[in-house]
């Protein structure tokens, strides 16, 4: 079974390369699609491109909805977290539902999650060792 | 009641006071600094400064009035609605407990919950806004199932006390809970 790890191998080294070289010939001629003027490029026969516009428009669009991501990311994770004054915070249906019946006494106790008033007993009333 | 110096949680000073009025009934009052006279200075400076500035620029009156209106009314209801003087937790054993919330301007809010629907005060740990802070809270149960929890009341609101502060209250409530 091959495990997959992280680190560089030659295969990956080339993609990466294959990337960087079309990103670069992306903007290459992104670049030159934008400053080439309007005539010269019907006059190769290219007329079917969009508007200058967006030669500005799609950068900033792209910007700005970077930003609002960010923000809203962050907004939405504070939305979701429970309150101070919600059950979810203390258990959960999961936990509720467990099974509390222990089958062998003198093994080692289930795996389960601990009565929030147990824990507390446990940290703050118990004598310091 | 030795006074070690408590803090809230971003850090600034608080204080509890811890009254046993017997053995069956405690009482403890954390009380947050009160509101400065320098901070509400420099506010209603800053705010007063903008407004000459939009006036300055605008010649319009009504800028100025509705800045000096605006600030009176909104240190009103700061300080009825908002601003905490201190707040209460009143253990009485067999009976409830009783907290009590008193804002800047003398009003006081007060609930009393009974101890046939209390089923325990824990310290907890949860998200609040970017951290995680620790927080009391009375544990409410349906006297008709008594091993759920069915509602959470967090203790502390306001004022939002420490770890240490926190144990403090917490050791001496479960003394008084264990009993009854």
């Amino acid at each position: 079974m091959v495990v997959n790890s992280p680190s560089p191998l030659p295969e990956r080294a080339i993609y990466g390369f294959v990337l960087y070289l079309g990103s670069q010939f992306g903007f290459f001629l992104y670049c030159l699609w934008a400053f080439i003027p309007e005539e010269w490029l019907h006059s190769i026969g290219l007329t079917y491109w969009p508007q200058k516009y967006w030669a500005l428009a799609a950068p900033i669009y792209l910007l700005v909805t970077l930003v609002i991501i960010v923000v809203l990311l962050f907004g939405v994770n504070m939305n979701n977290t429970a309150p101070l004054d919600s059950l979810d915070n203390m258990t959960d249906v999961y936990a509720k539902g467990q099974k509390t019946t222990d089958c062998n006494k003198g093994g080692i106790p289930r795996l389960k999650d601990i009565d929030i008033s147990e824990v507390n007993r446990m940290f703050y009333l118990s004598p310091k060792l | 009641m030795e006074d070690e110096t408590f803090t809230d949680i971003s850090g600034k000073a608080i204080s509890l006071d811890c009254q046993n009025h017997s053995s069956l009934c405690r009482e403890f009052v954390v009380s947050v600094p009160k509101v400065s006279i320098g901070k509400v200075m420099v506010y209603t400076c800053c705010v007063w400064l903008l407004a000459y500035a939009v006036f300055f620029f605008t010649e319009n009156t009504a800028v100025l009035s509705s800045a000096i209106f605006i600030t009176l009314v909104g240190m009103m209801l700061h300080i009825h609605f908002v601003k905490v003087d201190h707040e209460t937790l009143l253990v009485i054993g067999s009976l409830g407990i009783q907290l009590s919330s008193s804002y800047a301007s003398g009003r006081e809010t007060t609930t009393f919950i009974e101890i046939g629907k209390i089923k325990d005060i824990v310290i907890n740990e949860a998200i609040y806004m970017h951290q995680i802070i620790y927080y009391l809270c009375v544990l409410l149960k349906d006297p008709s199932e008594p091993n759920a929890v069915s509602r959470v009341v967090p203790l502390f609101q306001s004022s939002k006390p420490r770890l240490n502060c926190l144990m403090k209250v917490y050791k001496s409530c479960q003394e008084i809970l264990s009993k009854c």
